[in-house]
């Protein structure tokens, strides 16, 4: 992988935050703002009941949601995200069962530059159908999405949904034929992570993360596989998967079980898996291959922490 | 320097080249010659490539910078044409190339079954990036479809990666189920059920006949006429080594490139490592021993010493989300003992094979962890008595854990039909709990469930138990046998609610505790799947009681009786001539029985199918007289004869009898017909009598003469003939779909009243779906056996030997 790909760029994403249940209330854990420093303080001040805000209505409603324009909508920031050229955020919960652990915010701006894709699937009728998405500049990609849909197995969020497993998928569009990955290789599209997102009730929502290569969401990306039916009683995950513009694959090439594997509380996996929310990290050192920032998420299944996916920037 | 030339850039010799590097950078000069036109790549990572979750570029071992770093010359996308062993030079495409050492490293080629239209375009393999390619553009079309010939491993990644393409795929397997070389039928089960999850459909006992196409693949022709249509036809059947260039060198050949441990083959100056190779009688396809043969021959090129030894392989799936780990033996044997672990809810079964102290094979599905130590303990053949216990749960045990008995009942998704009755689901029942209904009788009140037929108790509480916790005590029940801890009933409604349609579907999702079941549990869940699923289960004679598999009864000299059905109890001269003869021919004595029928006793075993076959050619069936079926409908004469006789119930008795016979139900099922109410057929002690009347006729079901001693109950009076037989047939479907097995009717209606009963054969839609159903399963079980083994397995009831000949002197 070339290095001189890791110029600074414009990225897609501008900001992540995780808030957390405190009682009946959600509260600010942590966020990456970037140069964004009066959003940040805005944010530090917020805090949201359930229903109130984004983070409340991904909360109240227990579904990841996307919302592109805030102004004249619910959320309860607009004056200082529009100061700051926030247009767009996508909320994720993040569920243990019944039990909300913490709900993912990314927040985005919008201009004609930036290109990406931050996708939320849903199945109805035993299809996978686009809830929403945000698209930057990926306006055809954005209407062809709209128009797709996904059988079991099928692409990456079929993939996703029939494997209940985070994948993560190379080379978007070279090869393909079919009209969706078409558009995807026009509008530079290079990399995809999917991913299920579990909630109560047993409805299907597959995210999806596609990433450019000009105005990236995250030059590195990882899975970890923490389930007991591959580690056994111990709590710890290891990498199965992983593409890294620096230091290229990431998984073990002899398939022969040598995986990287970190145990709870190690380090910032470790501290997914010990606490099973959220992380975001910035400007902090000792981050993976020197990083600026990065966005751990554990996905619960079946009663435990079964993966963790991380991104980095 | 020495000149060292390597044929072949695959995965073995790009390993002994790392080795050698490694080990002395200085001691060859080597050239590298490759058919395909690059250098090594991790071939076994080409599945993830096609699926889209590895780039190509992620899977190259060897760059071009590695190849000049190592001073190694390419010659990429040259053929070698001939090897000089008396010249000791390799002759290439484009000219000669001299050497010391020379290395083959071949590798193999993918079996393309020699099948009509194995060569038009759109057939490919699945063994290089070329290959990987051509589908990735086949995948290209929307739409397209893909016939994958073969459910071994590469097949299975194939399917799997197309599907992920977004091509409708079939996967066509020869053998009864899925990857059977490395993997049980349970684990098989759980496989094809995760693939067809991904909306792959699976074909076994599929059998290609030919792959028709004008120009072009356009679709597959099956043996049993199905045809797939194909955009393109992916073979993954296996491989054969690639030796054909060493053959033609002279070396020694067996099934491939014979070596010895030092990877040298009958020429010392020659070496060969990899799939082309074989060692002791041994072919390889796994990359491990190919790696061990790459790290012997490096050190045998150094005049070092290494020795090459075969060892135990493990085996994985590269398709995301699919779990399965197989490793050593696990075929059936004697002095082998299983232990099984399974947990329907998470789709998790476990298997180890001990033979004496020793774990010899163990199988993984759902729940990979602690592979790693199963391998070694089989790999080292440690012993595993003092753990044997607890080995299933893995080497972290702390004492404790066992598989929860409730699983199954947990797994069941909210809109699965626990009440058959009255269409009560699981989620019903848990949002009645959830709104107060804590127990039996509150659920009965509130859902229904159970309120009826009560089949579904045993269900009901389960939910009752998942639901609330320990707040809810089950109480006790009698499982169906020490493989499981269900009851008969819930098995039966848990196939039904889990549509569960072949037997290790059953073993798995409802927790069975071994492999098979044993001989208790097997007959009933036989009998249970081909009762509600005719069309889609297979009867298996293997899980039948002795008689049943023969067809006769066997008696206590281990001679058979052998009794032709008489339709009603109606025969004529011809018949009875063929019975005697019979009785002649196989010197068998002639008995009448109190089912109106001639048993012919004392016929030896090899003598079945023969009598079978005079018997047949006469005209006459068999007459079940040994199964849990429909055994006889015993008659009187009925008013075409007798004075008092009021109805034809002769007449009757053979339309009931042609109508019923074959089908098999929880137990022997017997009938009569009395032509009044005197009752000379004796209807009234039967499991259906019909006493004709003027008015018509009276239903009776539920009468015994054995060890019990009762008397019909009324089900039903009827005015006509027709009536009498509809409602005949929906009773014994009734009693087939809901019973006990080894329940006769009297026992079953003790258990769920013949109230309910009448309700469902009293109802007209209730009572035409009955009937249907039954007709739809005797279009598969209503055919004599005897016909059929006489046809089919003559030679299974020949001796093995004459022991009665002397030797000639």
């Amino acid at each position: 992988m070339d290095t001189t790909l890791d110029t600074p760029a414009k990225t897609f994403i501008e900001v992540t935050e995780v808030w957390v249940p405190d009682g009946d209330r959600l509260k600010l854990a942590e966020g990456n703002y970037g140069g964004l420093e009066e959003f940040a303080a805005a944010s530090r001040r917020e805090s949201f009941a359930m229903g109130e805000g984004l983070p409340g209505k991904a909360w109240a409603e227990e579904r990841p949601v996307v919302l592109k324009g805030f102004d004249g909508s619910y959320f309860k920031r607009t004056e200082a995200a529009t100061a700051a050229g926030l247009t767009s955020a996508v909320a994720v919960p993040v569920f243990d069962g019944k039990t909300l652990k913490a709900v993912l915010v990314v927040l985005c701006g919008d201009d004609d530059e930036r290109t990406g894709a931050i996708e939320v699937w849903h199945e109805q009728d035993g299809l996978l159908m686009l809830d929403d998405g945000y698209y930057g500049a990926a306006k055809h990609f954005e209407w062809v999405s709209q128009h797709t849909h996904f059988p079991r197995g099928q692409g990456l969020p079929g993939g996703v949904w029939s494997s209940e497993t985070p994948i993560l998928m190379r080379d978007l569009g070279s090869g393909y034929r079919f009209i969706r990955a078409d558009s995807a290789a026009k509008a530079g599209l290079t990399t995809g992570l999917g991913l299920p997102i579990p909630v109560p009730g047993g409805k299907t929502f597959v995210l999806t993360l596609l990433s450019a290569k000009g105005t990236p969401i995250a030059r590195r990306f990882e899975i970890w596989d923490a389930r007991s039916a591959r580690n056994g009683a111990a709590n710890e995950a290891r990498l199965i998967d992983g593409i890294c513009a620096r230091e290229g694959a990431l998984w073990d090439p002899d398939n022969a079980g040598n995986e990287r594997v970190v145990k709870a509380w190690q380090g910032a996996i470790g501290r997914v898996l010990g606490t099973g929310v959220p992380l975001v990290e910035g400007g902090k050192p000792g981050l993976a291959n020197g990083y600026d920032s990065m966005v751990a998420l554990p996905i619960h299944l079946d009663g435990e922490l079964s993966h963790v996916v991380a991104w980095y920037l | 320097m020495q000149k060292l030339v390597v044929i072949g850039a695959g995965m073995a010799s790009g390993r002994l080249l790392e080795q050698l590097f490694e080990a002395n950078p200085d001691a060859y000069e080597v050239t590298l010659f490759n058919a395909e036109p690059r250098g090594n790549y991790n071939r076994i990572m080409l599945s993830p490539v096609l699926s889209g979750e590895k780039s190509y570029a992620e899977i190259v071992t060897h760059d071009d910078d590695w190849y000049a770093g190592n001073k190694v010359t390419c010659r990429f996308g040259e053929r070698v044409v001939s090897v000089d062993r008396e010249r000791k030079v390799v002759v290439g495409e484009k000219g000669e190339v001299p050497y010391d050492k020379l290395v083959f490293g071949t590798g193999s080629s993918a079996f393309i079954i020699p099948c009509p239209g194995h060569d038009l375009p759109g057939v490919v393999a699945f063994r290089d990036l070329e290959d990987t390619t051509a589908m990735t553009e086949a995948s290209g079309t929307p739409g397209g479809r893909a016939v994958v010939i073969g459910g071994g491993l590469l097949g299975l990644e194939a399917a799997a990666a197309l599907r992920m393409r977004g091509m409708d795929v079939t996967v066509l397997h020869l053998s009864g189920h899925l990857m059977e070389r490395q993997l049980d039928e349970a684990a098989g089960y759980l496989l094809q059920k995760d693939l067809e999850k991904r909306g792959i459909t699976v074909l076994t006992k599929a059998s290609t006949k030919m792959i028709q196409g004008d120009g072009k693949v356009e679709s597959v022709l099956l043996e049993d006429g199905t045809v797939l249509p194909a955009d393109i036809v992916v073979m993954a059947v296996g491989i054969r080594p690639q030796v054909q260039l060493a053959k033609e060198s002279g070396l020694e050949m067996g099934r491939a490139i014979v070596v010895d441990a030092q990877m040298r083959t009958s020429d010392p100056s020659v070496f060969a490592v990899g799939e082309c190779v074989e060692f002791e009688g041994n072919l390889f396809g796994l990359v491990a021993p190919l790696y061990d043969q790459a790290k012997v021959l490096a050190k045998t090129l150094l005049d070092e010493e290494d020795t090459f030894k075969v060892k135990q392989l493990s085996t994985k799936l590269k398709v995301t989300g699919c779990d399965l780990f197989s490793a050593g033996d696990f075929a059936e044997g004697e002095g082998r003992e299983d232990i099984v672990f399974r947990d329907p809810a998470r789709g998790v079964y476990k298997r180890l094979v001990l033979e004496g102290d020793k774990l010899v094979g163990a199988v993984f599905y759902g729940d990979t962890a602690d592979s790693n130590w199963f391998f070694g303990l089989i790999r080292d053949g440690e012993d595993v008595s003092d753990m044997r216990d607890t080995l299933i749960f893995g080497p972290s045990f702390q004492g404790g854990a066992t598989a929860d008995p409730l699983s199954a009942v947990a797994a069941l998704p909210p809109e699965a039909e626990i009440c058959g009755c009255n269409g009560v689901c699981k989620g019903d029942i848990v949002a009645a709990i959830e709104g107060g209904a804590t127990d039996l009788a509150a659920i009965k009140a509130t859902t229904k469930a159970s309120a009826s037929c009560g089949t579904c108790t045993g269900l009901v509480e389960q939910v009752l138990s998942v639901t609330l916790g320990d707040e809810f005590v089950i109480p006790t029940v009698q499982p169906i046998c020490g493989c499981c801890d269900l009851t008969h009933e819930d098995v039966r409604r848990l196939i039904k609610s889990k549509e569960l349609k072949s037997q290790p579907a059953v073993w798995q999702e409802l927790g069975w505790k071994t492999v098979n079941g044993c001989h208790v549990c097997r007959p009933a869940v036989n009998f249970y799947l081909l009762a509600d699923w005719p069309l889609d289960y297979q009867d298996d004679p293997q899980s039948r009681f002795v008689n049943e598999r023969n067809h006769a009864n066997i008696q206590k000299d281990g001679t058979y009786s052998v009794m032709p059905r008489m339709w009603g109890g109606m025969t004529d001269a011809n018949e009875l001539r063929a019975i005697a003869d019979a009785a002649d021919k196989y010197g068998a004595a002639v008995k009448v029985t109190g089912g109106q029928r001639i048993d012919l006793l004392g016929v030896k075993k090899e003598d079945l199918p023969a009598i079978w076959s005079d018997l047949n050619d006469a005209g006459m069936v068999s007459g079940h007289a040994y199964s849990k079926g429909l055994r006889t409908v015993k008659t009187c004469v009925g008013s075409d004869w007798c004075r008092f006789g009021t109805q034809d119930s002769t007449g009757l008795g053979i339309k009931l009898e042609k109508r019923l016979w074959g089908s098999w139900t929880p137990h022997k099922v017997k009938l009569a017909v009395s032509g009044c109410p005197r009752n000379c057929a004796e209807a009234t002690c039967k499991d259906v009598g019909i006493i004709c009347v003027d008015s018509g006729y009276q239903i009776g079901v539920g009468g015994a003469a054995g060890m019990d001693v009762k008397e019909v109950e009324r089900l039903v009076d009827v005015r006509t003939e027709e009536e009498a037989i509809d409602y005949t047939v929906a009773f014994i479907q009734l009693y087939r779909e809901h019973a006990k097995y080894l329940d006769r009717p009297y026992k079953w209606l003790a258990k769920v009243g013949l109230d309910w009963v009448k309700e469902q054969v009293g109802d007209p839609a209730t009572r035409a779906a009955l009937i249907e159903r039954f007709d739809i399963s005797q279009s598969v079980y209503q055919k004599d056996p005897w016909a059929d083994h006489v046809a089919t397995r003559r030679r299974l009831y020949a001796p093995i030997a004459d022991l009665t000949l002397e030797a000639a002197e």
